[in-house]
């Protein structure tokens, strides 16, 4: 039995697989104590621990810890004359014409940023050793000022770590039991500041993560759990318990990860490697392009970013994915000029949408579903609950004065830039970055993404959209189809050509080797190791880099004006023109690997029952464009392999709302998921 | 109605596509087939008001003879429909059904375009043939045909074309881009929706300026200031402002402020008008997205041939000085009357300074250009921002230490806040950095632009005035005890030893600095933004150091 739990913002779920199929199980999450929501949706789900094979865990406890600012009080050791980078960061101001912008604070006061005497030159040579002796009078500092954790970030030392070795050893000596994380150990990339702001959050959550992790650890294994857990991270693999402690910050961004490497694992499986995946929640969507049934991983990655806010890097290793203020709780409102909008405010699950009667006065993406009939009034939230149409009418209300539109149009024109909206990221994703979406299916997952999958396939113009069994809980799933990995990039600037080959190949070979060892460290099994090669390259003189994926043959004079054409191919395709120029070889990537064994989807089920025998009953669609008509309802739990449904049509349980518009088909597969051919 | 939304979200994202970055300044942007702006998406704020103006230019140029063909690329740097002659624009006509629709626009910042000095701009230049070559509103692709020729003559004539030719493509997509997603719009909602679409666009553009200017406070404001110098005589500029507001007009007028410059601290008209629309934007409504209907109830008043209206052979490098200077006499008119939007002075300045010389290690030509960060002034709540870029600029970043270390072959001794007197208050304002170069080449030659080095940034509301902008050289070999200070350092001489020490300007105060609680005047003073001595002294309060 394989055993996944993924805890989400309100939410904890649980998918389970065993030969004889799938169980799924919900629970709300209890912060700040997330292990126990984790006990409770076990316990629910009637789960014996020792008959767990794997046991994978996604949290949100990095990225809450963050959010709401209550990690360690954190110390900052610099190189001399560098401790304000932190505060400079890049200078940027995104909300260009706001002249009253307030800079994000930094996670560390001045006071708490202390500076050594030491150097090193961009090469990594000593220019002057560090003054180990100033670390006392630092050290006693931050004792005295309650500090709890301590990270390291020195000058250049992406390229030599030894600085920060020294310095970290002789903090350790004298505070041994204090957290301590070094820049080079989780960000070998250059840019000073994204790699101080990366060690600095590393270190702010380096203690609550430690203390989750063991405690889960301690937990699981007292009730019987004969494995140890596996850990969910932001890159799409899963970590042994000692690498999620090395690393904490990994797992900043695991649950909108393991979405999208479950959409890539289950397009391998039922032969559908080129998806754009879209997650649609209760807050935000989500979505990422995935080829030849792979995600794409970047190191380029924020928290608290948007249009108005620089927001704090972390440089660390995540699912390059887009996520929009857009889902089923996000609010509809008029600007000063009347026109309306909808999110990024989102009702959350408190108050929620106007229609689940707990004070919500604002109509959301949710409460429009429910008026055009899409949502089952009898099966909302999850059949628990009868929608509040009072306060439904009455946040309408306020709208309907100040548009002077019907109900009806309104709740429309909602639908609708909710998925111009989703549209927008949708294409950030696959045109702008240079694919055709003609060449991708949609799968869509996520409590909403089935409700509006078709509509945004048909602007979109992808021939087909998948949506996956246990649709609501596909995260949870996606985590048991990873593999462990962890990725180490390192800069390392040099020409790209047959003149370098060697040097290019020593800079693989060297990270290769440091990965390997790394890795076995962390309880990587050394039988099951693969890795592969990526290379993030420019054109000299730029500054932009794309990243390309190498096979993991030697580079040298002969075979390295292939790996060139590699480039020159997916620049043209990510910002439509090549060069003629010399190529730069900026960050070696290596992926190590090793390969769990999962369990495929199992098959569902055929008892040959009908297509009639799932049918419930008519109730009345309004489909937009496509008109308003009278579909029928069908049973999703009851629906078998190859069952064929004509729209306009809803097939539904108590979490998931599939919308068929008229002349669309709706197929099972064989596994229990939905597809949709979008011809015709 | 909500088709008119949704083509309004989709239209006001579709130009947001900084495939450029990390560059100095850029912007991208789309208007109608007139010239009017639809969308713009901004790097910097200097280029507001740039894109239609170039696309009129276009127009005007090409328009009548039917010259505009599908597939047409436009390349032009003519400073005045902008700004200076390293800002080079590209721009693409967009066909629907054979027919033109708009245009898609990018401008951005080469980092030389040849001329006297590298990197094209200097304190010294006295005409605009010595700034660089000067590439007219023109063709250089044309019905998809790249005009080889166009390219060569511009490769010939730069300093780096590898790099620049690299950002001319990447200018290209940066159109391809945003011309695409038009066309989809088009596909979907047909030519007449679209049309009207875009006049609603610019109507509902001018309906929400227009509500927020009922909500400004009216009357007439004023203000003056003065400018260092124009890099040839020591002679301060004396610039002003009269600002009138009523309740559905927003009229400003330079008359008094000095005539044309022999120096480069010039602009064109256009700049001007792009420098009011900034701060007008900031007044009434700075999330809206920019199109031309914002700009509506905007009146721009000011006689030919001054610093802001220069006109050809005027000498242009250094616009970003005076540019500044009118949006700073309008931010300064009103900041009393609007403390919920304005701080106190800001930097102002775009501290931009050029350092050409040689990698020690490579022996390679380098020319290192950057813009830096420094304080911004003290609102009536709060204290200035630390160490942000000056208004010009926006998703402007600094280039890191250590990527400069690596390129440029430079080493940086410090990147960090100041304590230099200045921007005290009741709020203080936000610190300026000193950022120092060791230079390791045998020689090298600094030029640049550090505008408030005499006049530092204004305190507003009885706060004190900050402290100023300006570059020092320590020499390694040097017997001498005076200072040596530039506010526009032109082909300095640079030995292998010295530390350029750049140091940008303290924002100013707001509020009497007695006012200041003691709270925060300790919390300052753990961190190192005040010293004990400077709170006695300014501040009238005994704080014990920790």
């Amino acid at each position: 039995m394989r055993v996944a739990t993924d805890v989400g913002g309100t939410f904890t779920d649980l998918v389970c697989v065993e030969e004889t199929g799938i169980r799924i199980a919900k629970s709300d999450t209890t912060p700040p104590n997330f292990e126990q929501g984790v006990l409770k949706v076990v316990d629910k789900a009637d789960i014996e621990l020792p008959a767990i094979e794997d046991f994978v865990h996604g949290t949100t406890v990095v990225i809450n810890a963050l959010l709401s600012r209550r990690g360690a009080k954190t110390g900052l050791i610099t190189t001399r004359g560098f401790r304000d980078v932190l505060e400079i960061a890049r200078g940027n101001r995104p909300d260009l014409f706001n002249l009253a912008f307030d800079k994000p604070a930094p996670f560390v006061p001045r006071y708490l940023r202390q500076e050594i005497t030491e150097r090193l030159d961009y090469l990594g040579r000593v220019i002057e050793a560090p003054k180990l002796e100033e670390l006392a009078l630092i050290i006693d500092g931050f004792k005295a000022d309650g500090v709890e954790a301590v990270a390291i970030a020195l000058l250049h030392s992406y390229v030599n770590p030894d600085h920060e070795l020294a310095v970290e050893r002789r903090v350790r000596e004298l505070w041994p039991d204090v957290s301590i994380i070094s820049s080079h150990a989780i960000c070998g990339e250059w840019r000073e500041y994204e790699r101080t702001s990366t060690v600095v959050l590393s270190a702010y959550v380096h203690p609550i993560a430690k203390g989750y992790l063991a405690s889960l650890d301690d937990q699981m294994g007292a009730r019987g759990l004969s494995s140890k857990p596996l850990i969910m991270r932001s890159n799409g693999g899963v970590a042994t318990v000692d690498g999620a402690r090395n690393d904490p910050i990994s797992m900043v961004e695991s649950g909108p990860a393991s979405g999208m490497l479950g959409a890539a694992a289950l397009g391998r499986q039922i032969g559908e490697p080129n998806l754009i995946a879209l997650d649609i929640g209760g807050t935000t969507a989500k979505t990422a392009l995935i080829e030849d049934a792979a995600v794409k991983i970047t190191t380029n990655y924020k928290i608290e970013w948007d249009r108005a806010n620089p927001g704090y890097p972390i440089r660390t290793p995540v699912v390059d994915l887009v996520e929009i203020g857009n889902g089923g709780g996000s609010i509809a409102w008029v600007d000063d000029g009347g026109r309306l909008h909808v999110g990024p405010q989102s009702a959350g699950a408190l108050p929620g949408p106007a229609a689940y009667g707990r004070g919500g006065t604002n109509i959301t993406t949710t409460d429009a579903n429910l008026m055009l009939g899409r949502i089952n009034p009898a099966l909302f939230l999850g059949g628990l609950q009868k929608p509040n149409w009072d306060n439904v009418n009455a946040a309408f209300a306020a709208l309907e004065k100040e548009l002077g539109e019907s109900k009806d149009d309104i709740a429309r024109g909602i639908i609708r830039i909710a998925n111009a909206n989703m549209i927008n990221a949708l294409k950030l994703v696959s045109l702008n970055k240079g694919y055709d979406p003609r060449d991708f299916a949609l799968i869509a997952f996520g409590g909403g993404g089935a409700m509006h999958a078709v509509a945004l396939a048909e602007e979109l113009m992808t021939p087909k959209v998948i949506i996956p069994v246990n649709s609501s809980v596909f995260s949870a799933w996606g985590m048991l189809m990873c593999d462990l990995r962890r990725d180490f990039l390192k800069t390392d600037v040099k020409l790209f050509s047959p003149e370098t080959a060697g040097a290019v190949e020593t800079a693989f070979k060297d990270l290769e080797d440091h990965a390997r060892t790394v890795s076995l460290k962390e309880g990587m099994p050394e039988d099951k190791l693969r890795m592969e090669r990526f290379a993030d390259m420019r054109y000299a003189g730029q500054e932009h880099t794309v990243k390309v994926a190498l096979p993991c043959k030697a580079f040298d004079a002969q075979t390295i004006g292939q790996f060139a054409d590699e480039f020159h191919r997916a620049h043209k395709r990510e910002y439509t023109f090549e060069l003629d120029a010399p190529i730069e070889l900026v960050n070696v990537h290596i992926v190590v690997f090793a390969d769990i064994d999962k369990k495929p989807l199992p098959e569902r089920t055929v008892t040959g029952r009908t297509v009639d025998e799932t049918h419930k009953g008519a109730r009345i669609i309004d489909f937009d464009e496509a008109g308003i008509h009278e579909a029928h309802e069908y049973d999703l739990g009851g629906l078998e392999p190859g069952m064929l449904i004509t729209g306009p049509a809803v097939i539904e349980d108590a979490t998931t709302t599939l919308v068929i518009s008229p002349g669309k088909r709706a197929e099972m597969d064989a596994y229990g998921n939905i597809h949709f051919e979008m011809v015709g | 109605m909500a088709i008119g939304d949704e083509m309004f979200e989709a239209m006001a994202r579709s130009s947001m596509s900084p495939i450029i970055y990390e560059v100095l300044d850029y912007s991208v942007g789309l208007t109608t087939k007139d010239g009017e702006l639809i969308a713009q998406g901004n790097g910097t704020t200097v280029f507001l008001g740039m894109i239609d103006a170039l696309v009129k230019e276009i127009i005007a140029k090409f328009g009548t003879a039917d010259a505009i063909q599908d597939g047409d690329v436009f390349i032009s740097n003519d400073p005045y429909f902008g700004t200076h002659l390293s800002d080079v624009a590209i721009a693409k006509p967009i066909f629907f059904e054979e027919q033109l629709v708009g245009f898609a626009v990018n401008k951005a910042h080469w980092v030389d375009v040849g001329g006297m000095v590298p990197g094209s701009f200097t304190p010294s230049s006295t005409e605009i043939y010595q700034e660089g070559l000067q590439i007219p509103t023109m063709k250089v692709m044309e019905g998809g045909r790249l005009l080889q020729s166009v390219l060569d003559l511009i490769a010939a004539n730069i300093r780096l074309p590898r790099d620049s030719l690299g950002d001319f493509w990447a200018g290209v997509a940066a159109n391809n881009v945003g011309a695409e997603r038009l066309m989809k719009l088009y596909e979907k909602y047909g030519l007449d929706a679209m049309d009207a679409a875009m006049a609603g666009l610019l109507d509902y553009g001018e309906a929400t300026i227009a509500a927020e200017l009922k909500k400004l406070p009216k009357g007439v404001f004023e203000a003056e200031d003065w400018m260092d110098d124009d890099g040839h005589s020591d002679d301060p500029l004396r610039v002003c402002v009269k600002v009138e507001i009523t309740e559905d007009r927003f009229t400003v007028d330079f008359t008094g402020s000095a005539p044309q410059a022999l120096g480069p601290i010039n602009h064109g008209r256009t700049a001007l008008v792009a420098a009011v629309r900034t701060i007008f934007k900031a007044l009434t409504n700075p999330q809206i997205s920019s199109n031309g209907g914002c700009f509506r109830a905007l009146e721009v008043i000011c006689p030919e041939r001054t610093i802001f209206t220069a006109e050809r052979p005027a000498p242009v490098s250094t616009y970003w000085e005076t540019m500044l200077y009118a949006e700073d006499l309008i931010w300064k008119a009103m900041s009393e009357h609007l403390p919920d939007r304005l701080t106190a002075g800001h930097l102002l300045s775009v501290c931009a300074f050029i350092l050409s010389g040689s990698h020690p290690e490579t022996g390679e030509d380098v020319i290192l250009v950057t813009p830096l960060v420094g304080g911004w002034g003290a609102m009536a709540n709060r204290d200035g921002l630390n160490g942000q870029f000056s208004v010009a600029d926006g998703e402007t970043y600094n280039i890191p230490v250590e990527i400069q270390e690596a390129r440029y072959g430079v080493r940086i001794k410090q990147y960090a806040f100041h304590n230099e007197d200045g921007g005290e208050g009741k709020y203080r304002g936000g610190k300026g950095v000193y950022l120092d170069y060791e230079m390791l080449c045998d020689s090298a030659s600094l030029g640049g632009s550090f505008g408030r080095f005499k006049f530092p940034p204004w305190g507003a509301a009885g706060g004190n005035t900050g402290s100023p902008n300006y570059v020092e050289l320590i020499r390694k070999d040097t017997s001498s005890n005076v200072r040596e200070l530039y506010g526009k350092p032109a082909q300095v001489k640079i030995q292998k030893g010295d530390i350029i020490r750049c140091v940008t300007a303290t924002g100013g105060g707001w509020g009497n600095p007695h006012e200041r609680a003691q709270a925060d005047l300790e919390n300052d003073i753990k961190n190192g933004f005040v010293t004990p001595e400077q709170a006695a002294r300014y501040y009238h309060q005994e704080v014990a150091a920790e």
